[in-house]
Parts: structure tokens; sequence; C-alpha cells
């Protein structure tokens, strides 16, 4: 049943052709490595950081904690995807386990498995920013540039392939209410339409970090440790002194008794491990944080999902993921009003469905069934801008590994409450039959009239409200003082000379949509000015 | 009933939060080297017969098939998580597998092998709208983790109608 590649394998080519890749199957790690910058993280940020600094002549060493995985390996198959692919087997979930998060760990990070959603960062956003951060250089014109350069790169473009059912019902249904969609533009070359985007592009169509900027470092000499931790920066007179690192085995557990086998002593360090790793990393280390920042504003855009059963198939799982999305219910009301909303058609696969249904035995049965037919609306909601939607904060464990506390507060679930409204009005617009909002108290509703009645009384609570997040945000949030913020404008740490940090745990507040081309973006520019700092070539993405 | 589980949860409860992990180191481990001890294996059987009611086979030789083979890919399932999450796992199915856990936690008053899936149904839905996070937390690990397991085996997808991966 397992379905193999047999298509061209640029990771494999790139191995066979001697790139220097140590760590799990490539090798042991030796105990010290010397380079000019030592990055945490292969994702989004870890990627661009990586091709620049290459580019510009640097010695660069890229610390990766998951496993290198590629074309070859990814048979679309949610059972070896999660495991090998995710953090914590996508079972990564908030200290009340009130949301579920999904976010990637492997080499590549979360763009070898996103759903290659590509918007650039919104412009109220950026204002907010300027007004509430002192960002003043992260104004739309001073980013368009580097915007453009991630754009083309990484093939970001309208996506012309008409959208599947399950993108088409939001289209018609948001029509017939009179509710603007749009396309999504995506980061792919010569798709091939699958669906499987969510367990590794199988046939290296999607232009994640995997197949694009790490190729790319590893191309001009750039060294890649995987399956090797970062644990803990050693810190002392205001520097990083060096990075330590030991070996993980498949689960994320110590492979080693000595967790810090490896000291990695760099002229400049880049943390670029994902929100959650990120604060977790200088925490860890010891970091200092004279105003109580570090891990704080810990962004998610928590997502709640509505189920609508269609008279006709759907097949949710058929051609590409989040094609068509709505802003609507983002511009009904101010930025730091009540909490706003974007939509969008995720893909559907068996063991993201089953265990996303909420309820059991024969009703969930019948769920099931109805599984071709059922068309999936989520909404993530847009969360940094309200006082009420301060975001959560990164904390250790007694083993050093990251928790989440998330506190879903009232003003957040009355949005979910809205959201559920907003989404069921437009599936029964689209035809459905039958409406079920994602809640444990909730019942399949026959009519808008109905489903509007039982929504407006539902008790929006965590743990009653199925919430999940894809996007993780903040918690080293930039500021243009040392007081609202952990980095600077330009990502060094506003306390540490030699660190950088260059992911999506830098923006202060969400983004506001799906948030992989703000961190292309935005730290395109960040890389660039670090080259320079370092004495390097001047370069540009792509 | 409902009134009583209650009140014996608030015993529990209390003493879990004020002994940590001593009480819960009296009882069996859940996880025995990073799979279903006896216990383990008991309370997921049980809960995977009222939460699959409907999708597995409906008994004899292949419910009880077909139940090995859920265990296996729970046991598989569980392997992949990290430390901290197993070391919780393995508390919670502690719990459940003790008379006094599965009583309070679960509300369940017959072992997980002997109840009906009438009476499991009546304890999940219990611990799912339950005021207490503790119950929620309990059942929604229970239903995740067996509806995830369940589907990701190719065989079991026919029920769904989802043909599998285009070939390419």
């Amino acid at each position: 049943m397992a379905v193999m590649s047999s298509l061209q394998d640029p990771i494999r080519d790139g191995l066979r052709g001697g790139w220097k890749v140590m760590g799990g199957p490539h090798g042991e790690v030796p105990p010290r490595i010397t380079c000019d910058v030592a990055i945490v993280g292969s994702g989004a940020g870890a990627g661009v950081t990586a091709e620049l600094l290459a580019k510009a002549g640097l010695r660069v060493v890229i610390v990766e904690e998951g496993p290198l995985k590629s074309s070859a390996d990814f048979n679309q198959q949610e059972s070896a995807a999660y495991p090998s692919l995710y953090q914590e087997s996508a079972a990564r979930k908030t200290q009340d386990k009130a949301i579920n998060i999904l976010q990637g760990r492997c080499v590549g990070g979360s763009t070898t498995v996103n759903w290659t959603s590509s918007f650039r960062t919104p412009v109220a956003t950026l204002d907010y920013w300027r007004a509430h951060f002192g960002l003043d250089s992260f104004g739309k014109d001073a980013l368009a540039p580097y915007f453009a350069q991630a754009e083309r790169r990484l093939s970001i473009s309208p996506w012309l392939t008409p959208p599947n059912e399950n993108n088409d019902l939001l289209r018609r249904g948001a029509a017939k209410l009179g509710i603007e969609a749009a396309a999504i533009a995506r980061n792919v070359k010569g798709c091939w339409n699958l669906g499987s985007c969510g367990m590794g592009c199988p046939t290296n169509a999607k232009q994640s970090m995997l197949v694009t900027t790490i190729p790319a470092a590893l191309d001009l000499g750039a060294t890649l440790l995987v399956e090797t931790r970062a644990e803990r920066f050693e810190l002392a007179n205001g520097k990083v002194q060096a990075l330590l690192c030991g070996p993980v085995k498949a689960n994320g557990a110590p492979a080693s008794t000595d967790s810090e086998a490896t000291s990695i002593v760099a002229r400049h360090y880049v943390l670029a491990a994902g929100a959650i790793n990120s604060p977790a990393v200088l925490l860890r280390s010891g970091a200092p944080d004279p105003h109580g920042r570090l891990g704080r504003r810990t962004f998610l855009h928590p997502v709640v999902m509505s189920a609508g059963f269609m008279p006709g198939k759907v097949e949710g799982w058929a051609g590409a993921p989040q094609t068509i999305y709505t802003d609507h219910f983002l511009e009904t009301q101010p930025i730091d009003g009540p909490i706003g909303f974007k939509l969008e058609a995720p893909p559907m696969h068996p063991v993201i469905f089953a265990s996303s249904v909420v309820g059991f035995g024969k009703e969930q049965a019948a769920l099931f069934r109805k599984f071709a037919d059922t068309h999936v609306l989520l909404a993530l909601m847009r969360d940094g801008f309200h006082p009420q939607a301060p975001g959560g904060q990164v904390k250790l464990r007694g083993d050093g590994s990251p928790a989440l506390d998330y506190p879903l507060t009232e003003f957040v679930m009355e949005g979910a409450r809205r959201a559920m409204l907003a989404m069921a009005e437009i599936q029964f617009a689209a035809g459905a039959k039958q409406v079920l909002p994602v809640h444990e108290l909730a019942r399949p509703y026959e009519s808008w009239t109905q489903a509007k009645q039982a929504i407006e009384k539902l008790a929006m609570k965590p743990l009653l409200t199925k919430v999940v997040s894809a996007h993780v945000m903040g918690g080293c949030g930039a500021a243009g003082d040392e007081k609202r913020g952990v980095t600077r404008p330009d990502g060094i740490h506003w306390q540490l000379d030699n660190l950088s940090v260059h992911d999506g745990s830098i923006f202060p507040t969400s983004i506001g949509a799906n948030p992989q081309l703000s961190i292309y973006g935005i730290v395109n520019r960040l890389a660039q000015g670090l080259a320079k700092r370092l004495g390097g070539r001047d370069v540009i993405l792509g | 009933m409902q009134r009583r589980s209650l009140l014996a949860l608030g015993v529990v409860s209390a003493a879990v939060l004020a002994v940590g992990g001593g009480l819960i180191a009296a009882l069996q481990p859940g996880l025995r080297e990073v799979r279903l001890s006896a216990g383990g294996r008991e309370v997921f059987s049980g809960a995977s017969r009222g939460l699959l009611d409907g999708s597995l086979p409906s008994g004899g030789a292949a419910l009880e098939r077909a139940l090995e083979a859920l265990l296996e890919r729970i046991d598989g399932l569980i392997a992949a998580l990290p430390p901290h999450a197993q070391s919780e796992l393995s508390q919670l199915l502690a719990l459940l597998a003790s008379a006094g856990g599965r009583r309070a936690l679960a509300g369940l008053s017959d072992p997980w092998p002997l109840a009906s899936v009438a009476d499991i149904q009546q304890a999940l839905q219990g611990m799912r709208v339950s005021g207490l996070s503790l119950r929620q937390q309990a059942y929604q690990a229970l239903h995740d983790i067996v509806g995830s397991a369940y589907f990701s085996d190719p065989q079991t997808w026919g029920l769904l109608g989802y043909p599998g991966p285009l070939k390419i």
C-alpha cells in the first residue's frame, strides 16, 4: 500500500555528491566545531539565513533536531509523516491540553510539511508594530523588495489551477453571501495537485527550505547536523561563547548520556528553532531578560473548525489544500477590536479527521462514513492585538523541554463563537445539508436558523471547543527599545551582542495570515544586514 | 452516581496534587519500556470498544483481532511520543487501570475488560463533558490516541471511503 516516489530526489543526490551532513545515520558529530555562524533550526528563518550567509562567503553550521527526510521517504501517509516530520509526533499540546499544535521537526522545519499558503505581512499588522513596538523600519514599502526576492526565489505566485471542491465550496458559499473570497498564492513549481503537502511533498514541487535554501547552502560548503538538539548557549561577558548540543532519538529523547556532547564555537549565532523552541533554548541558557519579555507573548492563531455535510462528493484529501481564503471577518472590525479571523479550507486525511471529529460510538461512526462528503472550514484568529488576547508563555518542564501555557480567554472564545457562526452560514449557503461545529456539545444542525440558535448558546470553553494551531509566533519579540522586546529591529538580541533571532518568534503579535512568507521576507532583510555586519559579501536572496 | 464520582474524584485529585508522583508511583505504571503494560492494554482495549463502537467489527474473533492490531498501533504511536508525554500518559493509564482511579476518574464501576459497551460509553460521556479538566483531558487523550491509531491503518480506510494516496 505504501506509495514511494520514483522521482529524482535532490537530497539523496546531494548526499552522494559530498554534502557535509552529520548526525543520526550520517555519522557522528565531533565534540568541537568552529565556524563563522551557527544556526539553530533549518526551517523558514534558518533556511533563508543559511543560504544568504553561505553566499556571503561565511562558514555556516546548521543544527537541526529532526531527521533529514526527502521525497523518496515521503509516502503520502500520515502514519509515517507525523512521527518523523512533526514536533511531538503532531500531538504537541499547550499546557492545559486545550490546543493541539502542528509544527515541523525535520530538515526544512514546518516548511517541509506546511500547506504552501503564502501571504505578505498584512499592512494593518505592520502599522500596529510601528505604533506599539517602535518597529519604524517595518513599513510596507521598506519590506517590499525583500518580499519580492523571497517570492522569486521560492516560486511564490498565484495558483491558477481550479480549486478543489473543498476550497470551491468556500468560494461559492462566500459569493452567495456577498463575501469577498480570493485565491491564495503558493510556493510551488510544477505542483501535481496531489494534496499531500502535509506529509512532505513527494514530487519536490513545494519550494520548501528542504529543496531550496538548505541545498543551496550545502552546495556552498555549509555543514548540516541532524538529529542533534541545541541544548543551550554558554554565556559570558554579554556574549555567546559556544552552542552546546547533543544527539537525540527519533522521539526527541536524548540519545546519549551527554546532552552537550558537541560544542560549536562561532563568531555569531542565529536562533531560528521556531517560536516554542527558540525561547526554550534561551531559557535553558539562562539568557538575560531584564524586562521579563522572554517566552512571553507567544501567539498561535488559535483555530476553530466547522464540518459541513454536502449532498455530493467533496473528497477533501484530493487536490491542493488552502487555495481560497476570505479576510472578510478580519476587516469587519478594527484590528484592536473584537478578535478577527481568516477563513480557509484545510486538507483532509484519515488520521487528522478521526482525531478531530468529536464524539464516539455509533454517532461518530456515522460521521466517519460521511468523510468523502465532508467540507471543512477553519478560522484562524488574529491574537496579540488586544489586551485580552495576550498570547501564551513558553516555560520549561523539569526535563528542560518547553511547555506553552496558553490560556484561551473569554475574549478569544467569543471570537471562536463568531467564527463558528460565520463558517456555518457559509457552509449552508454553499449547499450543506447539515453543519457540525467542531465542539463537544454541538450536534449536526439541519439549517442555518437552527445552527445559529445552537451556536449562540454553546458553552465556548477550552476542552469543549476543539482548538488547534499550525502557526506559532512570538516569544522573542522585536521592538525598537529593550523594554518592549527581546530582539532589536535588526534581529540581534538586546542583551547578547553576537546572537540573532531569525524566525517567527520575533513577531510582536501574530501575523493575521499564514506566516511563512512573513518569515521569509523579514528574515531575508535581517540576514542581508547580518552578512554585512559580519564582513561578508553583499548578497540578496535569489 | 454523578455526584458520588465527583466527590471521589475530588479526593483522588487532591491526593494526586498533594503527593505528586508519590501516589502514582505506588500504582502499576501504564507503560513498561514504552509499551502498554497489562493494565494499560485493558484501559485502551475497553476504551476502544466504547469509542469505536460502530466502526470496529461487531464482535467475535474479528473484533478480537481488530483490537489486538489496534493495541499494536497504539504501542507504535506511543513510542513516537517525547519522554514527557510518555510519562504523563503512563501516569494517566496507571490511574485508569487501578480500581479507585477507574471509578473516580472514569466513573466506571466494572473493570475495563468486564464492562459493557454501554457502561464504558456512559463513563466516556461523563469524562467528556465533565467540569473537571483532568477528566476532560483524560477523555481527549483516549479519544485522540484511539482514533489516530485506528485510522492510521489503510485497512480501515474503506469505512471512510478514502481510496489512499495517488500513485506517483
